[in-house]
C-alpha cells in the first residue's frame, strides 16, 4: 500500500479522501492557493505546500507544480478528488510517466470516456442505449446551429469535455442558441481547457439514474446500485438518494448490468459512475461515465458499508476487488443534500464571503462532510459547495424526515446557502412521493423565496441579544482579573 | 424600549417591557403581543421560550446587520438606530434604475455593448463569472448605453456601477 498520498483538490472532497488514508495509516500531503492558506485540507493534512495565485489555472490545475511537489514531498500516489484535474488525461499521463500512481483510470480510458461523442460511440457498441444526438463535437457555432435546427429544439447543447453541469445548456429556441453556444464554449474552456459542443436531443423530464462501479485491475467489475440524481438546479445535483423512487428489480439488474459492460467495454479501472437518464416508460439512456469519485459517492457509501475511498486505494494499489456482485447488498436509505454558497432567491447565484459561524448537524444517521468553519472565508474562484450533509435511515420516509431534522439545526451564518431551499424542497408533497425529475425545481421552486413566518421571533431574537451582551458566557473562563501563572508561579522552578 | 427593525426591506416597530425586572418579558410587534422568557447560552446561542414554545436560536452581528438562524431559516435584521443606511457602495452614489451592477464579487467576461448602443429591456450586457459560474447581466429597461464603467478581467462588486443606460425618450 501507498506511504503518502497528496490530494490534488480543496475543500470538503480533499478533507474525506485524507480521512481515509489516516485510518489506513498513509501519511498526507495537501496543495492550496494562496487565498486557501487556512482553509480545512490544510488543516486536515499531515504536510501542506503552497502551489500558487488562487486563479485555479496557477494553483489547482497546475500540473507540473503539482507533480513536482508529488516528487519533492515523496507522495507515491495523487488522488485527484472530483472537478480540477480528476478527469483530464494529461495529468493522469504525466502522474503515469513520472512513476506516480494516479488514483483512478488509466489516462487512455479517461481520454476516450472523457470524449463524449467517443464515449456514445463505444457505448453504442457495447449495446448500450444511448440518447440520439451528434457523435463529432465542433467549435462551430454556425454548424451546431444549423444540427439544432434539423433536431428540432428543444436541445441540450453539451461540452465535449464537460461534467458537473459545466458547459451545458439547455436550448429551447433559435434566437438563444448563438450565445447559450458561446456561452457554454467559454466556461467549458475555462473549466476544462476545451471549448468543443455536441448536441443531445432534450429528453422530455427525465429522471437522472446513476450506477457506482467498481473495476480492479485483474479484470473484476461490480456495481454497487444506483442513486437518484434528478434535482438538480443549472443541471447540478443538489439532492441525491438511494434507492432510486422509480426502481424495481428488474430495471435495476438491466441497468446494473449496462452499467458493468459500459465499464469493461471502456477497460475502466478504479471507481467509477455510469450515468443514465430514465425516461418515464422505463427506456434509460446512457449519458456518460464519470471517471472520478463522485460528488454524491457518500449515499453509497451510507447504504452499503463500503468505503469508496479505501477502495479506489486498494485497487490502485493492484488489490483484487474483495467481493463478487452477489455479496454487495445494501440497507435501509441514504439521502444527500449539497450544501452550496448560494442565493436561492437569486436564482442560485453564488454567495462567497466570511462565515460568521457554523455549527454541523449531529444525532442518529447523519453524516457532514464538510470544508468550512466557523471563520473561513469562503473564496469566490472556486466551487460553491461548502458540504455535503448525508443522512441514512431504514426507509425513505425517515431518511426525509431525518434529513429535514438535519438541515433545521445545520447553522451557517454570514453568507446565503441553500438550506432553506432544501429544506423546502424536502417537505414537499412531491418529493416526498418521489415524484423526482430533472426539471423538479423549474416546475415546483421557480421564484422560490424563503418562508418569512419566523421573521418576528427573528426579531424578538435580535432584541433579546441586545438584553443578553453584557452578560453572555464565552468559551472558558473568564481572564479578566485572574493572574497570570507567571505570576502565581513566584519562586517555582522548572 | 422601543426598537425599529427591518427584515427584507420590511421595518417594524417593536415594543419590549420586562414583566418582573428580569428575563420575564412581553413583546409587542405590531398587532401581536408575545410572552418571552430567555437565557443566553453562548456568544451566539440564545434560547427563547416564546408563548411557552421553546426555541433555540442563533444570532452573529455582521457589517450592518445582525444574521438570525431560526430551525434553518436566516434572517437579516437591522436596527436602523444601530446600522444608519450606508450610501451605495464605493462609488458612493445612489444607483440610479438604469445602472447595471453585479449582485455579487465576481470578474467581468465579456462585455456585449459599447456605449451609444441602444439596448432593450432584457438584453445582455455583460457577462460575469464567480465560483465558476458565468451570468449574464440584463438591461433593466429599454434605452440608450451612456457609459461603460469596467473591461473584461475586471474584478467588480454590487455597488460598481458598470454599464449606465439612460431612459429611451417617450418621442423618439
Amino acid at each position: 500500500m501507498f506511504k503518502k498520498i497528496l490530494i490534488a483538490n480543496r475543500g470538503e472532497i480533499a478533507v474525506r479522501v485524507m480521512r481515509t488514508c489516516r485510518e489506513m495509516d498513509i501519511q498526507t500531503v495537501a496543495v492550496y492557493s494562496e487565498v486557501d492558506a487556512a482553509a480545512a485540507h490544510v488543516l486536515e493534512a499531515d504536510e501542506a505546500v503552497l502551489l500558487g495565485e488562487s486563479e485555479p489555472s496557477k494553483s489547482y490545475l497546475n500540473i507540473d507544480r503539482i507533480i513536482d511537489t508529488a516528487e519533492k514531498t515523496g507522495a507515491d500516489a495523487i488522488h485527484p478528488g472530483y472537478g480540477f484535474l480528476a478527469e483530464n488525461p494529461d495529468f493522469a499521463e504525466n502522474c503515469e510517466s513520472s512513476g506516480i500512481n494516479f488514483i483512478g483510470p488509466p489516462s487512455h480510458v479517461i481520454r476516450d470516456l472523457g470524449n463524449k461523442t467517443l464515449a456514445r460511440t463505444i457505448m453504442e457498441k457495447a449495446g448500450v442505449p444511448v440518447i440520439p444526438g451528434m457523435l463529432k463535437a465542433t467549435t462551430d457555432t454556425a454548424l451546431l446551429c444549423q444540427e439544432a435546427e434539423e433536431m428540432g429544439y428543444p436541445v441540450l447543447v453539451k461540452a465535449v469535455s464537460g461534467g458537473g453541469g459545466k458547459g451545458m445548456r439547455v436550448v429551447s429556441a433559435r434566437e438563444e442558441m448563438e450565445e447559450a453556444c458561446l456561452s457554454a464554449m467559454n466556461e467549458a474552456k475555462k473549466a476544462f481547457g476545451d471549448g468543443s459542443l455536441y448536441l443531445e436531443k432534450c429528453l422530455e423530464s427525465p429522471r437522472h439514474v446513476e450506477f457506482q462501479i467498481l473495476a480492479d485491475r485483474q479484470g473484476n467489475a461490480v456495481h454497487l446500485f444506483e442513486r437518484e440524481c434528478s434535482i438538480q438546479r443549472r443541471h447540478q445535483k443538489i439532492i441525491e438518494e438511494t434507492p432510486s423512487p422509480a426502481m424495481n428489480p428488474s430495471l435495476r439488474k438491466a441497468m446494473g448490468d449496462a452499467a458493468v459492460s459500459a465499464v469493461l467495454a471502456s477497460g475502466y479501472v478504479n471507481a467509477g459512475t455510469v450515468e443514465f437518464l430514465l425516461d418515464r416508460s422505463g427506456r434509460f439512456y446512457f449519458l456518460e461515465v464519470n471517471t472520478r469519485l463522485q460528488v454524491e459517492h457518500p449515499i453509497t457509501e451510507m447504504t452499503t458499508g463500503i468505503d469508496l475511498v479505501r477502495q479506489q486505494l486498494e485497487i490502485a494499489a493492484g488489490t483484487p476487488l474483495p467481493f463478487k456482485q452477489q455479496d454487495i447488498t445494501r440497507r435501509g436509505h441514504a439521502i444527500e443534500c449539497r450544501i452550496y454558497a448560494e442565493d436561492p432567491e437569486a436564482g442560485f447565484f453564488p454567495s462567497p464571503g466570511l462565515v460568521l459561524f457554523h455549527q454541523e448537524p449531529s444525532g442518529p444517521g447523519i453524516r457532514n462532510d464538510c470544508g468550512i468553519y466557523s471563520g473561513f472565508e469562503v473564496p469566490m474562484e472556486y466551487d460553491p459547495i461548502l458540504s455535503k450533509l448525508v443522512v441514512t435511515a431504514g426507509t425513505r420516509e425517515a431518511a426525509r424526515m431525518r434529513m429535514i431534522r438535519a438541515l433545521e439545526s445545520y447553522v451557517i451564518l454570514g453568507i446565503r446557502t441553500t438550506i432553506p431551499f432544501l429544506i423546502d424542497v424536502l417537505k414537499s408533497p412531491e418529493f416526498a412521493k418521489g415524484d423526482t425529475y430533472t426539471d423538479f425545481i423549474e416546475r415546483h421552486f421557480d421564484n422560490w423565496s424563503q418562508n418569512m413566518e419566523a421573521s418576528n421571533l427573528a426579531r424578538i431574537a435580535y432584541i433579546v441579544d441586545e438584553l443578553t451582551a453584557s452578560t453572555k458566557p464565552s468559551a472558558g473562563l473568564k481572564e479578566r482579573g485572574c493572574p497570570t501563572p507567571w505570576e502565581t508561579l513566584g519562586e517555582w522552578r522548572m | 424600549m422601543k426598537f425599529c427593525l427591518k427584515i427584507a426591506q420590511e421595518t417594524v416597530d417593536v415594543d419590549v417591557s420586562s414583566l418582573d425586572g428580569k428575563q420575564d418579558t412581553e413583546f409587542t410587534i405590531g398587532e401581536e403581543i408575545y410572552h418571552v422568557r430567555y437565557k443566553a447560552i453562548s456568544d451566539s446561542c440564545l434560547h427563547l421560550v416564546v408563548d411557552e414554545k421553546s426555541t433555540e436560536v442563533f444570532v452573529v452581528r455582521g457589517e450592518q446587520e445582525k444574521h438570525i438562524f431560526i430551525n434553518g431559516q436566516t434572517f437579516s435584521v437591522q436596527d436602523d438606530d444601530q446600522f444608519p443606511s450606508r450610501p451605495a457602495r464605493r462609488r458612493g452614489i445612489e444607483q440610479a434604475p438604469g445602472d447595471v451592477t453585479p449582485p455579487m464579487p465576481s470578474v467581468v467576461v465579456r462585455i456585449m455593448v459599447k456605449e451609444g448602443d441602444l439596448v432593450k429591456q432584457g438584453q445582455g450586457l455583460i457577462v460575469v463569472t464567480a465560483m465558476k459560474m458565468e451570468t449574464t447581466l440584463k438591461a433593466p429597461n429599454n434605452g440608450r448605453v451612456i457609459k461603460i464603467n469596467t473591461t473584461v478581467d475586471a474584478k467588480v462588486a454590487p455597488g460598481d456601477i458598470l454599464v449606465e443606460i439612460e431612459k429611451e425618450e417617450k418621442s423618439q
